[in-house]
C-alpha cells in the first residue's frame, strides 16, 4: 500500500462484543461508522458514555479488531506497524509502569519507535519541559498525581512526532491550568500541520478547539461537520429589538403570527422562531419604517445539540429528530423538545 | 528489533525492582551457605552434599522464580492496561511476547547466574572434584527455566495469574515425572488403542526429566555429579529440544494474543 496524505479514512466499521454467561449476549459497540479526516484539522469525536468512542479509537490503534469495515491511516491498514509509526495515542485514563520514572518511560517509548539516541534525548527533554514535568522526570510514576500522569501520557503520544494524534478524553482529570495548557498544545499541533482526533464529552473544549466534529451515540454516527455549521443548524430563535408603535406591532403580529410581550425602554423585543425567514421579516420591518435596534441570533449550544441527539437515541425513536417540523410558529415551545438541527437523521450526509 | 529490546529492558527492570525477589534471593543464599555446614558434618561426602544441595536449590529456585514472575507477565499488562501504550506503537504482538520473554529470562538468568557464581566459588574453595559437572548441570537448569517461562507466557496470554500458576506448576510436575508416567501407562494398560492414546497425550507435556538427570541416562549409562556426568552432546540435544518446544509454545501464545481484542 502507498503512503497517502489522508490521515484517516474509516469505511463502515462495526464491532460487536460478546458478553455475559458463555458469551451469549451481544453488545453492538460500533455500527457502520464512516468518516474521513483531513490533514491538519482537529477533529472531535463526541458522544455520551458508552457511545462507542473509546472502542472506535481502540480500533484505530489496532488494539481491537473490527468485525467489518476498513480503516486506512495514511493509506496503510490500521493494524499495520507502518500505520502506527505515524500515530501517537493517548488512551483514556492512561495506566503506566509505575516502577519507571517519567524519563525511563519516555525512553522506552522512544526506543519502540527506534529513535536515534541524540534525537531521543533531545525529544524527551523537550517534552518534559513542554508539559511541565521536567522537575519530576526522575521520580517514579507511582508518585505522580493524576494531572502529571495525563501530561506524561501526552508526552509519550508525541514522542515520535506523529502526524496523527489520537487522544481519548485528554482533558479529563486536569485542573484549569492543565486544561488550558493541553488546549494550547493541541491547537499548536494544528499549527504544525498535525492532525488531531480527540474524543470528549466536555463540549466546551470541542467547541473551542475543534475544526470539525462527529457526534456518535449507540455506536452510530449521528452528525458530522464543522463546528460552525453544526452550531448554525441549531439557531433556536432570533431576538430582534425594534422601535415601533403599538399599531405597527399588532400588524406584524397579525401577519407573521408572532407573539411578544417583551417591552424595552425604547420599544419591543420580538423572539422570532426559526421557521420564519429572517430576511423577509426584516424586509417587512424596513418597509414599515420600523427602526431595528438590534438583531441577536440565539444559537443552540453544542451541549444542547449533543443532549438532544442523546435524548433522541435514548428514546430510540426516529420521530425524535423530526419534532422541529411540528414546532409552533410562535417559537414559545420548549426548545429541548425540538430537534436542534431540524435535520432528518442522515448519518452519512456530511455538512460542509 | 529495537522495539523488542525496549520491551525486554522494561520487563527486566520490572522484575529486578520487585522487592519480593530479594526476599527469595536471601532465602536461597542462606540455604546455599548452609550447604557448607551440612558438608562439614557429612562423612566424607562434602563434594556430593555441596553439589547436590547447590544445584538442587538453584533448579528449584529458578523454576519457582520463573513461575512466580511469569504468571503475571501478559495478564498484568492487559489487566492494568499498560499494554495500550505499547501495542498502539509500531510493535506487533509477537514482538511484544518476545520482548517479555527475553526481559524476564534475562532477569531470572541474572539472579541464577549470581547464585551459581556463589556456588562455584564455594565449590572451588572446597576444592571439589569435577567442577565442570556443576557447569553442565547449571546449563540444564537454564534450559528448563526457558521451557517453564514459555509455558507461563502461554497461559498468561489468555487466563488469570491464579489459573496460569496452577496449570504451569501442574505441567512442571507432570514434566518432571514423565518417565514414571510412561511406566505407569505401560503397566496399567494392555497394548492397544488406550495405551497408545495415553502415551500420545503425554507427548504434549515437556519432558523436564531430561534436565534433572539422576541415576542413569537414556542409554543406561550411570550418571553422577561427582563422577561421570552427562556429555556435551547430551547438552546440545537438550538445547535443541528446549528451543523446539519453547518455539511451539510461544507461537501458540502469539497466535492467541494476535487474535485477542484488548478491551
Amino acid at each position: 500500500m502507498k503512503h497517502s496524505e489522508v490521515p484517516l479514512k474509516i469505511i463502515n466499521i462495526s464491532k460487536t462484543f460478546k458478553t455475559g454467561f458463555l458469551n451469549l449476549k451481544r453488545v453492538k459497540a460500533v455500527c457502520d461508522l464512516s468518516f474521513t479526516m483531513k490533514k491538519g484539522e482537529i477533529f472531535g469525536l463526541l458522544g455520551p458514555n458508552g457511545a462507542g468512542k473509546t472502542t472506535t479509537l481502540k480500533i484505530l490503534t489496532g488494539l481491537i479488531f473490527p468485525d467489518q469495515g476498513q480503516i486506512e491511516e495514511f493509506g496503510y491498514p490500521a493494524n499495520s506497524v507502518k500505520a502506527r509509526s505515524h500515530i501517537g495515542f493517548l488512551p483514556e485514563n492512561p495506566y503506566f509502569y509505575e516502577y519507571l520514572t517519567a524519563r525511563e518511560f519516555l525512553n522506552m517509548c522512544a526506543d519502540i519507535f527506534n529513535l536515534p539516541k541524540k534525537e531521543k534525548l533531545e525529544k524527551i527533554d523537550y517534552l518534559l519541559n513542554k508539559l511541565s514535568i521536567a522537575e519530576a522526570a526522575d521520580r517514579p510514576l507511582r508518585k505522580f498525581s493524576k494531572g502529571m500522569l495525563q501530561r506524561t501520557g501526552l508526552a509519550q503520544a508525541l514522542i515520535n512526532d506523529p502526524d496523527l494524534i489520537i487522544l481519548d478524553e485528554p482533558l479529563s482529570g486536569l485542573d484549569p491550568i492543565g486544561r488550558r495548557d493541553f488546549r494550547e498544545i493541541i491547537t499548536n499541533l494544528r499549527k504544525q500541520g498535525k492532525t488531531v482526533l480527540f474524543s470528549s464529552h466536555i463540549l466546551s473544549d470541542v467547541e473551542e478547539i475543534c475544526d470539525r466534529a462527529a457526534i456518535i451515540a449507540r455506536g452510530k454516527l449521528q452528525e458530522i461537520g464543522t463546528i460552525a455549521k453544526l452550531l448554525s443548524k441549531g439557531v433556536k430563535e432570533t431576538e430582534i429589538e425594534i422601535e415601533a408603535t403599538k399599531a405597527q406591532l399588532s400588524q406584524l403580529q397579525k401577519k407573521w403570527k408572532i407573539f411578544t410581550n417583551n417591552t424595552t425602554l425604547s420599544g419591543y423585543r420580538i423572539n422570532l422562531p426559526p421557521n420564519i425567514p429572517l430576511q423577509k421579516f426584516i424586509k417587512d420591518l424596513v418597509a414599515a419604517t420600523i427602526t431595528i435596534k438590534s438583531i441577536k441570533p440565539h444559537k443552540e449550544s453544542l451541549e444542547n445539540l449533543f443532549l438532544n441527539f442523546n435524548m433522541s437515541t435514548d428514546q430510540n425513536s426516529p420521530t425524535g429528530l423530526q419534532n422541529n417540523k411540528q414546532s409552533s410558529p410562535t417559537g414559545l415551545q420548549n426548545n429541548k423538545q425540538n430537534s436542534p438541527t431540524g435535520l432528518q437523521k442522515n448519518k452519512d450526509k456530511e455538512i460542509e | 528489533m529495537g522495539a523488542v529490546l525496549a520491551i525486554a529492558i522494561n520487563t527486566f527492570r520490572e522484575t529486578i525492582r520487585n522487592k519480593i525477589l530479594y526476599t527469595i534471593i536471601l532465602f536461597v543464599l542462606i540455604v546455599l551457605i548452609s550447604g557448607n555446614y551440612l558438608a562439614n558434618i557429612s562423612m566424607h561426602n562434602e563434594d556430593r552434599i555441596i553439589m547436590d544441595i547447590g544445584l538442587g536449590m538453584l533448579s528449584l529456585f529458578g523454576v519457582f522464580l520463573t513461575v512466580f514472575t511469569g504468571i503475571n507477565i501478559i495478564f498484568k499488562e492487559i489487566d492494568k492496561k499498560t499494554i495500550y501504550l505499547v501495542l498502539s506503537k509500531p510493535l506487533n504482538r509477537t514482538g511484544f511476547i518476545l520482548g517479555k520473554l527475553f526481559g524476564l529470562l534475562l532477569a531470572v538468568y541474572t539472579v541464577v547466574v549470581i547464585m551459581f557464581a556463589i556456588l562455584m566459588a564455594q565449590s572451588l574453595l572446597m576444592q571439589i572434584a569435577y567442577p565442570v559437572n556443576l557447569v553442565k548441570g547449571f546449563i540444564l537448569i537454564l534450559f528448563e527455566i526457558l521451557i517453564v517461562l514459555s509455558i507461563a507466557i502461554f497461559f498468561s496470554s489468555f487466563t488469570t495469574p491464579f489459573i496460569t500458576g496452577m496449570l504451569t506448576v501442574g505441567i512442571i510436575m507432570v514434566g518432571r515425572l514423565l518417565p514414571d508416567l510412561h511406566q505407569i501407562i505401560r503397566v496399567k494398560y494392555v497394548p492397544g488403542f488406550w495405551r497408545e492414546t495415553a502415551l500420545s497425550l503425554t507427548q504434549i507435556f515437556p519432558n523436564l526429566y531430561i534436565f534433572v538427570p539422576n541415576g542413569h541416562d537414556f542409554n543406561g549409562q550411570y550418571l553422577s555429579l561427582t563422577s561421570d556426568f552427562i556429555t556435551w552432546n547430551y547438552i546440545s540435544w537438550t538445547f535443541l529440544y528446549t528451543v523446539f518446544y519453547s518455539s511451539i509454545i510461544l507461537v501458540l501464545a502469539s497466535t492467541i494474543l494476535k487474535n485477542r481484542d484488548l478491551v
